[in-house]
């Protein structure tokens, strides 16, 4: 294990601790990743969240019963399957949003978005656009939407507690030889995991590299051959995806795939960057350098 | 067509084929290629070689001929250098098909191909029906307007489809529909180069009718030619064609257009030469376009789609200035 590995690690967990604005957030005068400044004289009691990672947190948060909207996405915890469905959340229907009678609204600061909520605001709905992509803006954007439930106190708690998590995984001894990983997401175009993904922030975490750390984009498109040529030790794909690679004749260049080294992952449990990372770092720990497939 | 002109074009498509199995994001030296080919050195290299590169070329080479031998089909006897198996429905109706079963899920290794072929065939014979129910016959100017209209239904049906899409099935689906030789197999490819041979010995057979058919067709009637049954079989050969390119490597635009007229800026004078001539450039094209697909923006793939087009749209307006 390299001090450099090590370092990188311990400054993941770092960021994660201190990542986000140095002031308390308040339930106004914060600005949001649309430059959007968030302006509620009360706490929300009635919030439509458009973002799975933002749901989890609002139950985790405790207000779980305030939530009355949700996209067809969001099925974690249980409990968000029984709040209403108000589409995909791709293109938002707006309408059928405001059908809800928010007072406010969460979204992933993505540009498809932007026009959903300039017009909720034109139809005096709160909007709080946030990215979550890294490990670190779970930090991040938890404060801000704590403050604008009027929970900064659990807020701090849950934060802490994901910290804790992730840092006892950090703090495992590392494995002799490096492990390196190839997270496969998506056939047609082949797409992995990069570096801008909190999903190979996990891995490193976790004690593993990804072959494809050097890359920016959180899921950039790759070809077989490079994957060939970078020749991870394992191969992580999704249930469906682990039986098409064994199966599939192409995917025998990869000397991973020849050799039987392909993990079949729970996408339930890392599929977000959110409240359940900790347990996400743990689940990676183990099965790829504590009790990795024999 | 002059010897010498023939003997360029199967050296071209040896050399396409040399640099589509030598090239890739990999580099991998000539010793390295060689060894692999034999089946020596290196497990990975050989598995790149022969898994990876081997089966993409010889699809590449079968998916260009097919398109290539439908359009030069299809202009001939439509008498319209701007016919192409994607103008007359087959595109439209196989990418409806694709994502229509991209969306419900079905993604079984053979169902999204085997659901753009039935889309494709459907939308063929829909041209077709609708050709006949209007002109009482196929009239090239009905079977092209036809054409064109199911298109525009098809892509209608696909924006539906994709509205209700996860992000994910939407990226399927548009690279899917700007092509890719990404997941040529050899249990596939057989069936794939079986049919397009099939589908060109026919169009080659058919070619001195289709010659006959050029006179027009007051001309070919009088020489006894049934002008009817011509275009609509070879309509239905070359388009079903085409449809079976589409299953193997989706939609590869531009090639079925632009080498047709390349065949015949090489000299080829009849139907039967242009169509050989055009299978022979067509595969070039595609192995050549798809190996700066694959290695122009290493570690990622452009579409094929888009790299024939970006390559056949400036010929295309070359060869537009060129007939003033």
């Amino acid at each position: 294990m390299s001090g450099r590995l090590r370092s990188l690690v311990a400054l993941l967990v770092f960021a994660f601790a201190c990542g986000g604005p140095s002031a308390t957030p308040s339930m106004s005068g914060t600005v949001d990743d649309f430059g959007d400044t968030l302006g509620l004289v009360a706490p929300a009691t009635r919030v439509v969240s458009l973002n799975p990672v933002t749901t989890e947190l609002l139950f985790a948060l405790g207000v779980g019963e305030r939530l009355v909207g949700r996209t067809s996405w969001d099925l974690f915890p249980d409990a968000a399957r029984a709040v209403p469905d108000v589409g995909n959340g791709m293109q938002p229907n707006v309408e059928a949003v405001l059908g809800q009678r928010p007072d406010l609204v969460l979204l992933y600061a993505s540009a498809s978005n932007r026009l959903a909520a300039r017009q909720l605001r034109a139809a005096g709905v709160m909007t709080l656009a946030l990215r979550t992509d890294q490990v670190a803006d779970l930090a991040r954007v938890t404060p801000i939407i704590a403050a604008a439930l009027g929970a900064a106190e659990r807020g701090r708690r849950v934060v802490d507690s994901v910290r804790a998590s992730l840092a006892a995984v950090g703090a495992m001894p590392r494995p002799a030889a490096p492990v390196t990983a190839f997270w496969h997401i998506w056939d047609a175009p082949l797409m992995t995991i990069g570096g801008g993904s909190y999903l190979s922030e996990l891995l490193e975490i976790a004690g593993a590299t990804n072959v494809f750390a050097d890359a920016a984009a959180p899921s950039p498109q790759v070809t077989l051959e490079e994957v060939a040529a970078r020749d991870p030790r394992w191969v992580l794909a999704g249930p469906l995806s682990a039986v098409r690679i064994r199966a599939h004749p192409g995917w025998q260049a990869v000397r991973a795939v020849r050799e039987g080294r392909v993990i079949t992952i729970d996408t339930t449990v890392v599929g977000r960057p959110g409240v359940r990372m900790g347990e996400a770092a743990r689940y990676l720990r183990r099965v790829l350098i504590d009790a990795p497939p024999r | 067509m002059r010897v010498h002109v023939w003997i360029l074009l199967v050296a071209a498509v040896v050399a396409a084929a040399l640099v589509g199995i030598g090239g890739g994001p990999v580099a991998l030296s000539l010793g390295e290629v060689w060894g692999a080919l034999l089946g020596e050195g290196d497990p990975t290299h050989v598995a790149i070689v022969h898994g990876l590169r081997l089966p993409r070329v010889v699809l590449g080479l079968v998916v260009g001929a097919g398109l290539a031998a439908s359009g030069t089909a299809l202009q001939a006897t439509l008498r319209n250098p701007l016919a192409e198996p994607y103008l007359l429905g087959v595109s439209g109706g196989a990418a409806a098909g694709a994502v229509l079963a991209l969306t419900l899920g079905l993604v079984g290794p053979a169902l999204v191909p085997l659901a753009a072929f039935a889309g494709a065939t459907a939308a063929v014979v829909v041209v077709l029906l609708v050709a006949r129910a209007v002109s009482g016959h196929a009239d090239p100017r009905v079977l092209l307007m036809a054409g064109v209209v199911v298109g525009a239904f098809c892509t209608a049906a696909i924006m539906v489809a994709l509205a209700t899409a996860s992000e994910n099935q939407v990226r399927t689906a548009l690279w899917w529909m700007m092509g890719s030789l990404g997941d040529a197999q050899w249990a596939s490819l057989r069936w794939i180069a079986l049919y397009v041979s099939a589908g060109l010995i026919l169009l080659a057979t058919w070619a001195r009718d289709v010659d006959v058919l050029a006179l027009g067709e007051e001309a070919a009637a009088s020489l006894g030619l049934e002008v009817e049954r011509v275009t609509r079989r070879v309509y239905l050969a070359a388009s079903l064609l085409a449809a079976a390119t589409v299953a193997g490597a989706g939609l590869i635009g531009f090639v079925g257009l632009i080498v047709p007229a390349i065949a015949r800026a090489l000299g080829a004078s009849n139907t039967r030469q242009t169509l050989i001539a055009a299978a022979l450039a067509g595969g070039a094209l595609v192995v050549v376009a798809d190996l700066a697909a694959r290695t122009v923006m290493r570690p990622a793939e452009l579409p094929l789609g888009a790299v024939t087009a970006l390559i056949g749209v400036p010929f295309f307006l070359w060869r537009l200035r060129s007939l003033r």
